[in-house]
């Protein structure tokens, strides 16, 4: 082609602007919908890809809500509050205070993410990626409305109440893969700076409030009257009725070896499927530790960590070299004092305000007050170490590592198998796309790499618990990556 | 100095110091060009004075530091021990350099103390070793640390071995004696975590990676001897110490020649190579301070080799894991052209 680059991502991006939804307009022009939107009119009734969400009841959503619940200053969650309507299976009056407490805490943390949303700007909310999320988060506001008021008093409310979780969760499954296209896209009205401040705050919002809303759909379906009725829908449900160390998405008996070994395995597949090599792990220190953690979470941030680690492996022809893991239990603290936000000059380690040490790569972000917070006397926490040979990190590379969707991966350079890498996909235009597109899916689908989100949102994920990540490259030889884990309490 | 607190320099160790580099300066500022040899002599004859008078600077600092603790903050504390270490060091650095090149110059075969019989110029600019090689210093330092852990806990406990891995045959140019006190301090203070972990069955060994690559060298220090007390850590890179304030001061105290005078440079003769081996001529504060026994803590190993190792533009970190073990990451920079770190003015005037 001979257009030159800018005509090249004209193209592109009005082709996936027209495949998104046919009626827009394929240009950055505001669409008539999203005016509509914007002014708090009804929303028109949103084809879901689901039967279940018929029958739930929408509000009409109109911006007075909307600031009259982002008005309201957001509860600091503790886990102790996330657990304290006990273990299941649950007695009928502790579901239904459990299903009001999630709604106590729902609706403002929405609306603060649609305040949040708004505030980009007008030119990047007008991405339809990123004007899909927003109108997600809409939707789901407007399904908890119509429960402002009331509080729920009998089970079939909350079955009722119960379904609505389930479409938020549902609904915003892909939050990541459309937002990250979204910016992506937009890339030329938003500074990466700008990106990566939201985008901090979103996704640990995120974490969030899906965890609230999963956890009490996990209570719900190991809760007592309902057993008999629901059968095999959620995957905690098969394991609750053996296991009673699950407290809703909470494991109290988690062991991370278990996990790493479940990831590696689901890495190890597509490495071999795209690379016809499997790199091994071997695993050291106090493998049969068990913490108290959320098996998801724990399954995201070892997923992307490996994913980095056996691509790293692969692409410098070491995959006969084992990858070393070492699992490394803190021993049982009395009380955990943790010394404020210190944070002596970079964050990285323990806890990572506390621990004196340097990560080089990461950014000084502030981060949100809207965390949950760790339980005081917090069951000691784990330290896992991913040592690996594959080269390390370039020091060009480094200080980008923390940013969403910086990525050295690139699908036409795999083939070469170049040492060197792409340099970060904003400004590799073409590059970042193609990986873009060739990802699609979910996150955590079945493409090795290439959205940028890894690492950051996996750190996200283990500070939320007060947790961390740490980095440290040995460039030339391989890299070592320090995952801190602290209980998530006694329960 | 003079922009410290008042209160700071009525703490007689901090006062002390302050009046040795003010009679430093007058002497220097007297020193009139140097054009002939014996003025030259003259010069490294009050060079060397100086050196040794101010040997005992960093103890006493470290001292003082601790027992301002109320009236300073620990940050201010740590930015002023930060910027007069790195200073020290560069002035040292530019004294001792000129002194060894004029010992060069006057005696080019005589070299106290030099293993090699290769002509020194080869390989030696003054101070700085043109081929440091990485597994001999750590081999070294290794075996030294050793040595001083095993007569503090006794013949019978049983070191851990301290296994090398990676690119061995690596070499830089570098100043002997900084990074021996670096990894010496790294070491030991493994060894010592080590050893006091678990007195019993065979210790797992430190493992020391050796990596190099274009730019610079890098050298990882594993060993498994628990990690770092939660408590210690926030103040692990700062002079002013958290929870173990009284039992530092005290052991600083006992820093062998601490002593208000310095009469004379005997080196205690359990240490014969210490100054030789390294090709340091002129005793330095480094090789008292590396030759203490480990179980007196001074806690100022680590933000010092912090120093030592951001001064020609590398690094030093490390990564606890919190009931198994440590890693200490040195990265040294490779290539001679890197400026050497100072605070500058501005920077110190910079709120």
């Amino acid at each position: 082609m001979d257009l030159d680059r800018f005509g090249k991502e004209r193209i592109q991006y009005a082709m996936i602007v027209a495949q998104g939804a046919g009626s827009r307009l394929a240009s950055v022009m505001l669409s008539r919908r999203a005016v509509a939107r914007h002014n708090g009119l009804p929303l028109p009734r949103r084809p879901l890809h689901h039967q279940s969400t018929r029958h739930i009841q929408t509000a009409t959503v109109t911006d007075i809500d909307i600031a009259r619940l982002a008005s309201q200053p957001l509860h600091p969650l503790t886990l102790a509050d996330l657990c304290k309507h006990g273990h299941p299976p649950l007695s009928e009056q502790a579901l239904l205070n459990s299903a009001n407490f999630t709604l106590s805490l729902l609706p403002a943390r929405l609306a603060h993410r649609i305040q949040s949303l708004r505030s980009l700007p007008y030119i990047v909310v007008a991405n339809p990626n990123v004007s899909k999320i927003h109108s997600n988060y809409v939707h789901s506001l407007s399904t908890l409305l119509p429960y402002a008021s009331r509080r729920i008093e009998t089970l079939k409310d909350e079955v009722a109440f119960t379904a609505v979780m389930a479409d938020l969760v549902q609904t915003h499954n892909n939050t990541i893969s459309i937002l990250a296209r979204g910016f992506l896209e937009a890339r030329k009205y938003i500074t990466a700076l700008d990106v990566t401040r939201f985008l901090d705050e979103h996704l640990r919002a995120r974490i969030g409030t899906r965890l609230i809303a999963e956890q009490h759909i996990a209570l719900h379906y190991s809760s007592q009257p309902h057993n008999s009725l629901h059968t095999s829908s959620t995957p905690q449900n098969s394991r609750e009725v053996e296991e009673s160390s699950y407290i809703g998405v909470i494991d109290t008996h988690l062991k991370p070896a278990h996990i790493i070994r479940n990831c590696e395995a689901m890495v190890g597949e597509i490495c071999e499927l795209k690379y016809g090599v499997r790199p091994t792990i071997r695993m050291v220190g106090e493998t049969e530790t068990a913490i108290a953690h959320i098996p998801m979470h724990l399954e995201y941030i070892l997923t992307e960590l490996l994913k980095n680690s056996f691509r790293a492996t692969i692409e410098a022809g070491m995959e006969r070299e084992a990858i070393e893991i070492t699992i490394a239990p803190a021993p049982a603290a009395d009380q955990q004092t943790r010394t404020g936000e210190e944070q002596s000059r970079q964050t990285g380690g323990i806890s990572n305000h506390d621990q004196g040490s340097v990560d080089s790569a990461s950014g000084n972000t502030k981060r949100s007050s809207v965390n949950i917070r760790a339980l005081a006397d917090s069951t000691p926490g784990v330290t896992i170490r991913i040592r690996d040979r594959g080269g390390g990190i370039s020091p060009e590379n480094l200080k980008n590592l923390w940013e969403y969707g910086f990525t050295t991966f690139n699908e036409d350079e795999i083939n070469e198998k170049t040492s060197s890498s792409s340099s970060s996909s904003y400004s590799s235009g073409g590059g970042g796309m193609d990986a873009v597109m060739a990802v699609g899916g979910p996150v955590g689908g079945s493409s090795l790499a290439g959205l940028g989100y890894g690492l950051p949102l996996g750190r996200a994920y283990a500070e939320y618990f007060g947790g961390g990540i740490a980095v440290q490259s040995l460039w030339g030889w391989g890299t070592d990556v320090y995952l801190s884990l602290r209980g998530v309490g006694r329960v | 100095m003079q922009t410290l607190p008042y209160s700071a320099l009525t703490n007689e160790h901090i006062s002390h110091v302050y009046e040795a580099y003010y009679r430093a300066f007058e002497i220097f500022r007297k020193v009139p060009e140097v054009r002939t040899l014996t003025d030259n002599d003259r010069f490294c004859e009050a060079l060397q004075t100086t050196l040794k008078e101010h040997l005992t600077v960093i103890p006493r600092l470290a001292m003082g530091i601790l027992e301002i603790q109320d009236s300073v903050s620990g940050d201010e504390c740590d930015r002023f021990m930060n910027t007069l270490l790195r200073s020290r060091i560069s002035r040292r650095v530019i004294a001792e350099q000129h002194l060894a090149l004029n010992e060069t110059f006057h005696s080019p075969w005589h070299f106290d103390g030099k293993k090699s019989a290769i002509a020194p110029e080869d390989e030696f600019v003054g101070e700085i070793f043109l081929k440091c090689n990485a597994k001999e210093i750590v081999e070294k330092c290794a075996q030294r640390a050793s040595e001083l852990t095993r007569k503090a806990y006794g013949p019978t406990v049983s070191l851990p071995k301290i296994v090398l891995q990676g690119h061995l045959d690596t070499t830089f140019p570098y100043i002997p004696s900084h990074l021996e006190y670096i990894l010496g301090e790294l070491l030991r203070n493994s060894l010592q975590a080590v050893v006091e972990q678990r007195s019993s069955a065979e210790p797992p060994p430190i493992e020391v990676l050796i990596c190099e690559a274009a730019q610079h060298v890098i050298i990882r220090v594993s060993d498994q001897g628990g990690g770092i007390d939660r408590e210690i850590l926030p103040y692990l890179w700062s002079f002013a110490k958290g929870p173990r304030r009284m039992k530092r001061l005290k052991n600083l105290g006992k820093v062998p020649r601490l002593a208000a005078t310095m009469q004379d440079l005997q080196l205690p003769p359990s240490h014969p190579e210490s100054a030789a081996g390294s090709g340091e001529k002129f005793g330095s504060s480094l090789v008292s301070l590396s030759g203490r026994p480990p179980d007196l803590r001074l806690g100022i190993g680590l933000p010092m080799s912090r120093i030592y190792a951001e001064y020609w533009a590398g690094s030093l970190e490390l990564h606890s894991l919190e009931g198994y073990g440590c890693d200490a990451f040195l990265q040294i920079s490779r290539l001679g052209n890197k400026n050497e770190v100072l605070s500058t003015r501005a920077t110190m005037d910079a709120v």
